[in-house]
């Protein structure tokens, strides 16, 4: 197996363990996007979904989510827990702020270092893996909350 | 044309120096410098021109824009042209060659402006992309007029 095969499989697991690691982030994104955006938008999150998986940019993420917040008062509402910041900010600061800490921990783990452009792709490569599933997470979370508030809402 | 290699040096780039770069070229606009978010009608128009023209054309328009004769109410657009004109001058200038290294060595004359406009094109088109989305969120929250 040549080194590059390997080092894409180390750069997936390490991802993966990552994933465990924020899962309680992700759920709780989850729940201020099921009670910010309620099941009626649910479409703001199948885009968010759909950009964060089709594209090779990070900032292309990061431009969706500020356009969203400055066009939509959805985006902006704050969650009971969380009153202080709303949806997009809050989602904004953690891929932009913690998910790159905690892919410099990865890239740490494995060697990969800042200078070199083939490091520079692999880092953001690994931020867009881990944004990607940080997204998929939030949005699982987002649907299975607005599952429950449409499920008692048809019962009342 | 551009190579795959320039297309994916650009996606790095985009996402490693013109985004935080557009981010804080606006924050200092609008931050330090006390200056309004430019109208959604105005930074609309730019990416629409950055998206449909060659580079010249957008550096044309740029250029229009900073030295038209603006009312003192809309004087932060000037402002704001005026700083991106030097934003671009200085990428097409210097850092294309000297810092990103997009440049591709032994090109003739006319071959090598070519190069030049479709680079910049890219990169510019990308920047004000990154300067659309972060005037929008801060129109939402400090707009001072």
């Amino acid at each position: 197996m040549s080194n590059k095969k390997v080092s894409e499989m180390k750069i997936i697991s390490e991802v993966n363990n990552e994933a465990e690691n924020f899962y309680e982030d992700a759920i709780q994104l989850g729940d201020h996007a099921a009670y910010a955006l309620k099941a009626a938008h649910r479409s703001q999150v199948t885009s968010l979904e759909g950009i964060a998986e089709s594209t090779l940019k990070t900032s292309d993420v990061f431009d969706y989510i500020k356009k969203q917040t400055a066009r939509f008062p959805y985006w902006r509402e704050g969650f009971p827990e969380h009153a202080s910041q709303g949806l997009g900010e809050r989602l904004l600061k953690y891929l932009e702020d913690d998910l790159v800490k905690k892919r410099d921990e990865i890239c740490k783990k494995l060697g990969i270092g800042s200078q070199t452009d083939t490091d520079k792709q692999k880092r953001r490569r690994i931020q867009l893996l881990l944004i990607r599933q940080f997204i998929r997470q939030m949005a699982a979370q987002y649907e299975f909350r607005v599952s429950l508030v449409g499920g008692r809402n048809r019962g009342s | 044309m551009l190579t795959t290699e320039q297309l994916l040096k650009i996606a790095l780039l985009t996402d490693t120096v013109l985004y935080p770069e557009a981010v804080a070229f606006i924050r200092q606009l609008v931050n330090e410098e006390e200056s309004d978010p430019l109208p959604l009608s105005q930074v609309n128009g730019l990416l629409n021109v950055a998206a449909s023209s060659k580079y010249s054309e957008l550096y044309t328009f740029v250029v229009h824009q900073r030295d038209r004769n603006w009312p003192q109410s809309k004087a932060d657009i000037k402002k704001f042209c005026a700083a991106l004109e030097r934003y671009l001058t200085n990428m097409q200038r210097r850092r294309l060659k000297d810092e990103f290294h997009l440049v591709t060595d032994g090109l003739n004359g006319s071959d090598a402006r070519r190069e030049s406009e479709e680079l910049m094109a890219a990169m510019a088109y990308d920047f004000i992309q990154h300067l659309v989305a972060e005037n929008d969120l801060l129109d939402k929250t400090t707009r001072r007029r």
